[in-house]
């Protein structure tokens, strides 16, 4: 035991620095963890950014109207022809049929503003239901459609911000020459005109800060830009002298313009929208959107404001008004969209659906497989079973390889040049745009398939060789049965890859606005069509916010697909997978 | 394609048949003895099947593919003949007319000119010294610019005239009674090619009871004489088809004997299938590099490669249209470059640390439970296809970035930049670096880890110091992976960085990449002979080349590494 070598010295000086490595050490750890919880979470942020963007867009308000099909409008030449029902008036129908729900409203204008609640297009869906039916003509027909897309935003509360108030007193209002005279007999206006005149203080102020900083740059500088400036400067300073003025005590109600909050009283069937606000907060003066009669003391009111300004936003108060009406005569329901999977493309938001995407997503993978798998099964049991070892095999594995790592795009410019412009195959249909994924999932295809050969054992084929099969007995009646879970597997994946694709269909034309699904039969393998993807693509361009919400819808489909694809895989693996 | 589909459906029942009596003319040729029979009775019902089946299948497909291609050309052979005087005297006001002369001559003489202006530029470039003069070359560019501008005005007058002259004699030739056909005809000789197209499709979608876009009775003779094309030809193959396939039926079951090498056959004819189709990865490649090629130097002919490659200027908008004349195109490609290598180096930033520290911590730190639920997740997010990603940066990330911008004081940041762009493709990127870098940290042998900890080394030293060291050319190989996929990139930046071909630094102003202009160019109206999408071809082969070369280049170090340690 004495000749233990002392060992302290390097004991403290080990632990000297322990502390320190330990921290380092956890600190290492916690990157790590931090790494991967970084990779997580931004899977939840992507995931749920896109259910909560596309969940609206599986609800729709329709719109239920009695429609009077009256035989002159539909049938003009009274022959009940499909010619002649074609030549129907089916828009003036729908029109008819709004305009008795405000028979109030008449000029040129307004009616304009009526029609759009529903968009034209609608007229068409009339005529399908009646060229159906022709034993519709002549009676009153319950038609529902979409509701016009701003709309259908407004009542799911995405489109404006809104409140409403319950106010204490008693309503009277006063129709005159100017519009209609609103009064409450306490002051149940008094908060709202209190915050209007701070929104028009807080706004005049910005106006000269932003001036007075002007004014300063324009110091600095010299020439045209400091007049500009100047200029600038001076009508900052004139709009907020103007703002100022209408606030001053003795200058009367509070004028109410597009850039402030809208404010409205309504009232059993009647809704006014106030022009000006008395500046006691009793009343004030507006014009009425729904109704037009007055009213003493009326007890059940109600004040609604909608915060977000006209200027900012795509409906007209009009709008909101009517649609509100029909919501509380119960004529606008909110039900499971079907639009959105019974319909192909649309430029009008709420009749877009995904069908024409859907169908073309199948025509597309049906050209897929039928190609890629036979021949990229082929090639891997060529190159694992029956290849010699030489060059040219390798020249094949090398290629391979390369070509799982080709970017999409390429495979894309590849069908452009010789599928559509040497073979002089349709341009967007789902024949070239299947060729392409086919091409491009054939390195998966392939490496997968080996991978799965190389996991029979060799004591299979050696059995099957011994007992005098053949090479091609051997591979077709035992090696290819075995492998053939891994190889389906690693088939769907491929697929399901190729499902998501998107560029290079875009080469190949696939990007076309088609309103028309294509048909689920051979003529469909050349007819023009697009792709769940690029649908997805071409909707995340439209200029319709509607659109935003359909294409996350668009993409919940597409990613349930995928999942589908994916777990039918894990499936497979899980039920027939042989350790050996 | 009923005909064809009843075709097809005969000779599946052929092909069954051919199967059927091969194998029962076998075992009867040995009278039941089947030992005798030198291949089972089977392979002479797959060899009579296969030369029955297999050679009419494959005419079949080629009418598929090709069928509506001859059916065109021929229809429009046919209809020009009609079209032959009408022609002819088209030829001759063309030959006669004062203005197209004059406007040939003018584009002569603004041709040679040009000419000089580019040699003189040339010899500018090349000389030395003091005859080397800024000033001058940059007024023969202006002057060239011009001239180019001249040029295509001419030329676009050239074309108008002549359209002029063809609608002049088309119009003459109605009045005077000329037969449709011939109406038809010309109109195929001579229009513009996109006019051609369209008319032949619409004659085509006429001739198959389709819904064509306008009706006209030259449209109508068309059809018909496609439709008459069209049943000649369908005809024809169905014919033929059976034919060989019926040929092939009574030649092959003469074959069958006892003696007859019917397994030997089959299995070369197998042998010689999953051959081709190996083949097919190869011609894929071939594919590739020619039409690239091809196409490429068409677009090198007008614009010279160092332009292409040193130019900062990319505005591909060349004249399409007479009132596009002010803008003459530019394809210099280094903004594109840049734009490209910038994004890439963003994702490179997102995806590399957190790829490689989730892999190390997956593979050393990680119990098997919480492994195998997180390496799905990463899985999941390899899985969603791209352009998901790219509305998630369009929606999410690229107001999230200019909104933060604005907090801290930046206002004029805009949605669509290179920020946004890099970071969700980094995200895409992330399980791709991942699971490679899994790869190699699993590869290496746990004998160096124990050797580690045996000398008192806690784990991360252990990472640091010999696991990442050793597994080094692995991950650089997957990094380099990860790169050229990032390259190769297109939804993401397609919707999210933008188009503005801006030679910038600053990652948050919009800039554009080689896989966006492709899909730029090469989306909408389309022209097969401008410089604009043949510069299309000429980006895709560069991206090309770039991605194979990464690739070669990381499949080779991937490679000498793993032989090191297995």
């Amino acid at each position: 035991m004495t000749d233990t070598p002392d060992i302290s010295p390097i004991r403290t000086a080990v632990s000297k620095n322990l502390g320190a490595r330990y921290r380092a050490e956890l600190r290492f750890r916690a990157a790590g963890l931090a790494a991967v919880a970084a990779a997580v979470g931004i899977l939840v942020i992507l995931l749920s950014s896109i259910v909560s963007g596309g969940l609206p867009a599986f609800t729709v308000n329709e719109l239920e109207l009695t429609v009077d099909l009256d035989e002159e409008l539909v049938d003009p030449s009274g022959e009940r022809s499909e010619d002649s029902l074609r030549r129907g008036s089916y828009s003036r129908v729908l029109q008819n049929a709004i305009r008795t729900e405000f028979p109030e409203v008449t000029g040129r204008r307004e009616l304009r503003n009526l029609f759009s609640l529903y968009t034209a297009l609608n007229a068409t869906r009339l005529m399908d239901e009646v060229l159906e039916d022709p034993g519709l003509i002549g009676t009153q027909h319950r038609f529902t459609m979409p509701l016009a897309d701003d709309l259908d935003l407004y009542l799911k509360g995405l489109l404006v911000e809104e409140r409403s108030f319950q106010p204490q007193g008693t309503l009277s209002l006063e129709p005159s020459d100017a519009g209609v005279v609103v009064r409450s007999t306490a002051t149940d206006f008094r908060d709202l005109a209190a915050e209007i005149a701070r929104t028009l203080r807080a706004r005049a102020t910005l106006l000269e800060t932003e001036a007075d900083r002007l004014t300063e740059r324009a110091q600095e500088l010299s020439g045209t830009e400091a007049e500009d400036m100047l200029y600038d400067a001076d009508l900052n300073r004139r709009q907020a002298a103007d703002i100022r003025a209408r606030l001053e005590i003795d200058a009367g109600p509070i004028e109410l313009d597009n850039s402030l909050p809208s404010i409205l009283v309504e009232s059993e069937g009647r809704t006014v929208r106030l022009a000006s606000l008395a500046r006691n907060g009793a009343g004030g003066t507006g014009e009425y959107l729904l109704g037009g009669d007055s009213v003493e003391a009326e007890n059940a009111w109600s004040i609604q404001v909608i915060d977000t300004p006209v200027e900012r936003r795509r409906v007209s108060d009009q709008l909101i008004v009517w649609t509100r009406a029909l919501e509380e005569r119960g004529a606008i329901s909110s039900t499971f969209n079907t639009y959105l999977f019974a319909n192909a493309d649309s430029r009008e938001p709420e009749l877009a659906g995904v069908k024409g995407a859907l169908y073309g997503s199948i025509l597309t993978m049906i050209i897929t497989i039928i190609i890629s798998v036979p021949i990229g099964v082929f090639t891997a049991l060529y190159l694992e079973e029956y290849a010699p070892k030489n060059r040219f095999t390798a020249l094949i594995e090398v290629n391979i390889n390369n070509l799982a790592a080709v970017p999409s795009i390429v495979f894309g410019l590849l069908g452009l040049a010789v599928f559509i412009n040497a073979f002089g195959l349709p341009r967007s249909a789902p024949l070239v745009g299947g060729l392409v994924l086919s091409l491009m999932t054939l390195p998966t295809v392939i490496i997968a398939t080996r991978a799965a050969l190389k996991a029979v054992p060799q004591s299979i084929r050696q059995a099957a060789l011994a007992v005098g099969a053949s090479r091609t007995q051997t591979v077709f009646h035992h090696v290819l049965p075995l492998a053939a879970p891994g190889i389906l597997t690693g088939a769907i994946i491929g697929l399901a890859q190729a499902m998501g694709e998107t560029a290079p269909l875009l080469m190949i034309g696939m990007v076309a606005f088609i309103a028309d699904a294509p048909t689920l039969g051979l003529e469909g393998f050349t007819e023009p069509a697009t792709v769940m993807p690029v649908q997805i693509f071409l909707w995340s361009d439209g200029a319709e916010r509607a659109f935003e919400a359909r294409t996350a819808a668009a993409i919940l489909v597409l990613l349930a697909l995928m999942i589908g694809f994916n777990a039918l895989a894990i499936y497979l693996r899980r039920r027939f997978e042989r350790r050996w | 394609m009923s005909i064809i589909a009843i075709v097809a459906l005969a000779i599946i029942v052929m092909l069954a048949g051919g199967f059927y009596v091969g194998r029962s003319r076998a075992i009867s040729a040995v009278s039941g003895a089947t030992a005798r029979l030198h291949s089972l009775p089977n392979f002479h019902g797959y060899y009579v099947a296969i030369w029955t089946g297999l050679p009419a299948f494959i005419l079949l497909a080629a009418y598929g593919m090709f069928g509506s291609g001859l059916v065109d050309r021929l229809t429009a052979m046919e209809l020009r003949r009609d079209a032959a005087a009408l022609t002819a005297s088209f030829e001759t006001a063309l030959e006669a007319d004062t203005e197209t002369l004059a406007l040939a001559e003018t584009l002569a003489v603004l041709r040679d000119r040009a000419d000089g202006v580019a040699e003189a530029m040339a010899d500018l470039r090349s000389a030395s010294g003091s005859d080397r003069d800024p000033a001058r070359l940059e007024a023969l560019q202006s002057e060239q610019t011009d001239l180019v501008n001249q040029l295509a005005t001419a030329e676009d007058a050239r074309l108008g005239r002549r359209a002029e002259l063809r609608d002049g004699v088309s119009d003459e030739a109605a009045e005077a009674g000329a037969s449709v056909r011939a109406l038809a005809g010309f109109e195929l000789a001579h229009a513009p090619r996109e006019r051609r197209q369209l008319f032949l499709s619409d004659a085509r979608r006429i001739a198959t009871d389709g819904l064509a876009s306008r009706a006209s009775p030259e449209l109508d003779a068309a059809a018909a004489v496609m439709r008459r094309h069209a049943d000649q030809i369908r005809n024809l193959v169905a014919g033929i088809a059976i034919a060989i396939a019926f040929g092939g039926l009574i030649r092959t079951r003469g074959q069958v004997a006892a003696a007859f090498r019917a397994r030997n056959h089959v299995e070369s004819l197998v042998t010689a299938m999953l051959f081709l189709s190996s083949v097919i990865a190869i011609m894929t490649t071939i594919g590739i590099v020619f039409s690239l090629l091809f196409e490429s130097l068409r677009f090198f002919s007008t614009v010279p490669l160092t332009e292409f490659l040193f130019g900062l200027q990319w505005s591909p908008q060349i004249a399409l249209r007479a009132d596009q004349v002010g803008q003459s195109g530019a394809f210099g490609a280094v903004p594109l470059f840049a734009g490209t290598a910038m994004i890439t180096v963003i994702a490179m930033i997102v995806a590399v640390p957190i790829g490689l520290l989730s892999a190390i911590y997956l593979s050393e730190y990680a119990g098997p439970r919480f492994r195998l639920t997180a390496k799905p997740v990463l899985e999941i997010l390899a899985g969603v296809p791209t352009v998901v990603y790219g509305f998630f940066a369009l929606l999410t990330v690229g107001p999230a970035i200019r909104g933060f911008f604005a907090m801290i004081g930046i206002d004029d940041v805009v949605t669509q930049s290179a920020l946004s762009a890099g970071l969700v493709m980094g995200v895409m990127i992330i399980p791709f670096i991942s699971s490679l870098s899994d790869d190699v940290i699993n590869s290496v042998p746990q004998s160096l880890r124990d050797g580690s900890y045996a000398m008192g080394a806690t784990k991360s030293e252990t990472i640091g110091r010999v696991i990442i060291p050793a597994a080094l050319p692995g991950i650089v190989g997957a990094i380099l992976l990860a790169v050229s996929r990032a390259v190769g990139e297109t939804m993401i930046v397609v919707m999210a960085a933008g188009q503005g071909a801006n030679l910038t630094a600053n990652p948050l102003e919009s800039v554009t990449t080689i896989t966006v202009q492709i899909v730029m160019l090469l989306t909408g109206d389309q022209e097969f002979d401008s410089p604009k999408t043949l510069s299309a071809f000429a980006l895709g082969l560069v991206l090309f080349v770039i991605t194979l070369v990464m690739n070669v280049i990381a499949l080779r170090v991937v490679q000498r590494y793993r032989e090191k340690y297995d």
